[in-house]
């Protein structure tokens, strides 16, 4: 109420204006290269696949790599590299569906509990502790086993046990945000609350978004994998990376690469995800700081 | 003891961007004798902040200095950071501006006042002679009751904690106390007991004072000199007397009658056009020449030394001497001050006021049952066309009512219609929540977060505008225009404006809206001096064009003169007194009043109290 005004501000950081091009660092660049090739892998495996993923070939089992197969083949005589190759179909799919429907929901609901507060954002708050408390894979495990498996189940348990990680980030944002007198003013003004938190509150937390997209994409890629490892999720025979992992075990003195792919490319792709995730959050971030 | 004090010469502070390195302040010399007090005086952006932390080797990441700092025979600037350490605390300290960051959250107060305390072999001191050591100190700054060592800054208010503050900086005895705007973030009347404090523990313990301030009244009140800091620069350095009577910089001329005077109303307030440019973005010759009313071609041509133009008396401008005659008659000028039109009370309209408040009472629900009561029992009426002043102090509740009024909080008891619309009590209808809004609307304070900074400017007047009673009649340009922006604003983005800037967006929103009453809360207040007056005239000029009444919420009586016929003063939630403005603020009967009046530091075309 008395003066906050802050004329120490003077110098410095305050309000300078760079507009220069991003510079991509290098770690960047190379990860966005390998995220590249994986979505390429998953949108036309067809394309760089040597052979067929579901082939069998009883009698070239357990083969190291050759000439005719890379990465050697699995105890099915199945061409490893053709199997990565196709497993980033699903490396990728369910994960993505998680992270935009976890992203969807919980920007929806921090947004009504965080601007609307009261009996709203008491209800939200509490059912998103329950949750919390529960922990997401074991329920996954339970809940895949007793009803049968199934991809899409082991998909939307996810998406469920995701919500309130970003809930609960992005409502503080908007808490955060809301007594800020931009958006007093469109309050005094009149402005419906559905425009308020669209174009007042929502813009102002994108790039939380954008973050909580990437953390979620890469934590969707390590939990279904988990789940396919276990048996639960994709069904028997599909070329994911996660049930490669378990099923190449056996013959790991055989061909060590039948395992060791899949593995490779799982941290492949969630470290590249993680790097491209923070620089693009860094890079928002900045250009909503330039005020 | 050496007699001597801080000597500063050349020092150039900049900062790095990237492979440039820009310059933050440069050729800055100054020199504090023991005992006395000087002013580094000037607004954002002019680097006076970050001169000072050079001098204390406190530079943040990425700033550096060079120069010469002659402080007790040791050159600061080429000081290791452990020698510099050894001397921060026991030979020169710093009291910051914002008292409620200043202290450890954690930590006793007492504690943090005799934190670097040790004996003479550098030991410890026993745990009883630090407390006695810190109850000496805070008895030094007005804390007679022992028992503040044991509290917790946030048990205190903002005065005192400011008080706890300079208890610490000066427990070792410094030689040399800096202080950042030590005064800026407290009431007017704490601002004045804490001025008095530093004026008289300097000359206690013959100490040299450093006063960075943007406030004239200020530096003129506690400091023998002020040097004038604009863009980076000294653009004149004098005894505090001298400047006031007759200052020789254009610069110095325009925050003089930039400065509102408390005692009468003016005219027609003096801005300075334009506002402060960032590091970086600095004209080239005198920077102040692109808001200089004297400009002439040479000006441009490259940046004036810093020469004697009287005695005891520098100035870096090259009409100087010339313009010797004209600044004294301008000065004198708006001294002598036409009395302006002194309060022309609106005559009543016919029907009701446009806001009737009675008896409101607000109590905020804290936590466990300890309710806080913003307002009591108060009751206010604005009429149409009628500019209304609220004024007080921080708790004084002025802003709590100033939202209950735009609907942005709901008051616990009592009344206020606005617009003929009780909000109070009842379910407001939607209809009747924008019949509300299309009466009343609020400008708030703080212009850097006032804008929303993900859209345009041309949005956010649209949006406005789409919602005034019978729709948008006004382009977003037009609005621009009519607070004195180009059109060409509209594509901008709150971060490519000033401060200044910002608030006249704010206010063509609230225009755009079309409103018959604008709730004016703080709103030049987090501005510089020379922006302030363009927005007050600019408040003005609406008011003539458009008929709008006001209600000016602010802390600051030389503002509430300037553009109010009446006012309400505030103490904690309770109405203490009302009237037309001249009268409360020439005659005020209330004791409070009367020490909000008293509390204001003369102004300074009246003259330098206390110094010396």
């Amino acid at each position: 109420m008395s003066a906050t005004a802050d004329p120490t501000t003077d110098a410095v950081a305050a309000r300078t204006r760079t507009r220069t091009l991003p510079r991509v660092p290098p770690s960047v660049a190379v990860a966005a290269l390998l995220l590249l090739v994986v979505v390429v892998c998953a949108v036309v495996p067809g394309l760089l696949a040597p052979d067929s993923p579901s082939q069998i070939n009883p009698l070239e089992g357990l083969q190291p790599p050759s000439a005719a197969h890379l990465l050697g083949t699995d105890a099915l005589g199945r061409d490893v590299l053709s199997r990565v190759i196709y497993g980033a179909r699903s490396v990728l799919t369910g994960p993505l569906i998680v992270a935009i429907a976890v992203l969807a929901i919980s920007t929806a609901l921090a947004l009504l509990s965080g601007y609307r507060g009261g009996w709203v954002d008491g209800v939200l708050g509490r059912t998103m502790d329950t949750l919390y408390a529960l922990p997401p894979l074991i329920v996954a495990i339970v809940l895949v086993g007793v009803f049968g498996g199934g991809y899409t189940l082991a998909i939307c348990v996810l998406i469920v046990f995701n919500i309130p990680n970003s809930f609960r980030a992005l409502r503080a944002a908007v808490v955060e945000r809301r007594g800020l007198p931009y958006v007093d003013a469109a309050r005094s003004l009149g402005v419906p609350p559905r425009r308020v938190m669209l174009q007042h509150l929502l813009p102002n937390i994108v790039p939380l978004i954008v973050a909580g997209f990437f953390l979620r994409l890469t934590y969707g890629v390590v939990e279904l994998s988990s789940l396919s490892f276990l048996g639960l999720g994709v069904p028997p025979g599909s070329a994911d990376w996660g049930r490669m992992l378990a099923e190449n075990r056996a013959g790991i003195f055989e061909n060590a690469w039948a395992a060791i792919a899949p593995g490779v490319a799982l941290v492949v792709v969630t470290v590249s995800a993680n790097f491209v995730g923070d620089w693009l959050y860094e890079r928002v971030e900045q250009k909503r700081r330039s005020r | 003891m050496s007699a001597d004090g801080l000597t500063v010469r050349d020092l150039c502070v900049s900062a790095r961007r990237g492979q440039e390195s820009i310059a933050i302040a440069s050729d800055m010399s100054f020199s504090v004798a023991p005992g006395e007090a000087i002013a580094i005086v000037g607004e954002s952006g002019s680097g006076k902040s970050l001169t000072a932390r050079a001098v204390m080797g406190l530079l943040p990441e990425g700033v550096t200095a060079s120069g010469e700092a002659d402080f007790v025979g040791r050159d600061l600037l080429t000081l290791s950071a452990a020698d510099l350490r050894r001397l921060r605390g026991r030979e020169m300290a710093l009291v910051m501006q914002d008292p409620f960051t200043m202290l450890n959250p954690l930590e006793r107060c007492g504690v943090q006042i005799v934190e670097a305390l040790a004996s003479g072999r550098g030991d410890r001191l026993s745990r009883k002679e630090r407390r006695r050591i810190a109850g000496e100190r805070l008895r030094e700054v007005g804390i007679d009751d022992p028992a503040v060592a044991d509290r917790y800054p946030f048990e205190l208010s903002g005065g005192m904690r400011q008080r706890v503050g300079i208890a610490a900086a000066i427990a070792e005895q410094p030689r040399l106390l800096i202080a950042d705007e030590p005064t800026t973030a407290l009431d007017v009347t704490i601002q004045r007991e804490i001025l008095e404090l530093l004026g008289s523990l300097r000359s206690a313990h013959s100490m040299g004072l450093i006063l960075i301030t943007h406030d004239l009244r200020v530096a003129f009140s506690v400091c023998d000199r002020a040097y004038v800091m604009y863009a980076g620069s000294l653009v004149e350095v004098a005894p505090t007397p001298l400047l006031a009577r007759a200052p020789r910089h254009p610069y110095s001329l325009g925050l003089l009658l930039a400065d509102p005077p408390s005692d009468r109303r003016v005219e027609e307030l003096v801005g300075i056009a334009g506002s402060v440019p960032s590091p970086g973005s600095r004209p080239p010759g005198c920077p102040f020449a692109p808001r200089c009313d004297y400009r002439i071609g040479a000006c441009t041509a490259s940046l004036p030394p810093l020469a004697e133009v009287g005695a005891d008396q520098f100035a870096r401008c090259i009409r100087a001497d010339e313009l010797r005659v004209e600044l004294g008659t301008r000065l004198a000028a708006a001294q002598g001050g036409e009395q302006g039109g002194e309060a022309t009370l609106a005559t009543p309209l016919e029907g009701e006021p446009l806001v009737v408040a009675e008896h409101v009472r607000k109590v905020f629900g804290g936590r466990g049952g300890s309710d806080v009561v913003a307002l009591d029992d108060v009751s206010v009426q604005v009429a149409a066309g009628e500019s209304v002043g609220l004024v007080g102090e921080s708790g004084s509740g002025k802003t709590t009512l100033g939202r209950v009024l735009v609907q942005l909080e709901q008051a616990t008891a009592g009344s206020v219609r606005v617009g003929g619309v009780e909000l109070v009590g009842t379910a407001v209808r939607r209809r009747d929540a924008a019949a509300v809004r299309d009466v009343v609307q609020m400008v708030f304070q703080d212009p850097y977060s006032t804008l929303n900074p993900a859209r345009t400017v041309g949005a956010t007047l649209k949006e406005a505008a789409a919602l005034a009673p019978g729709g948008m009649t006004q382009s977003s340009g037009e609005l621009l225009e009519h607070v004195g922006l180009p059109a060409s604003y509209a594509a901008r983005r709150p971060a490519q404006l000033s401060g200044g800037e910002r608030q006249r967006v704010a206010i063509a929103r609230t225009l755009a809206r079309r409103p018959r009453l604008i709730v004016c809360d703080e709103v030049v207040s987090a501005l510089d001096v020379s922006v302030q007056a363009q927005i007050l005239n600019l408040l003005r000029r609406l008011r003539d064009e458009l008929g709008l009444a006001y209600l000016f919420i602010t802390h600051d009586l030389a503002v509430v003169r300037q553009i109010t016929d009446r006012i309400y003063v505030l103490q904690r939630g309770e109405l203490v007194e009302e009237g037309p403005t001249a009268t409360v603020l020439d005659a005020p009967s209330h004791p409070y009043t009367r020490r909000l009046v008293a509390s204001v530091p003369e102004h300074p075309q009246s003259g330098a109290i206390g110094s010396r």
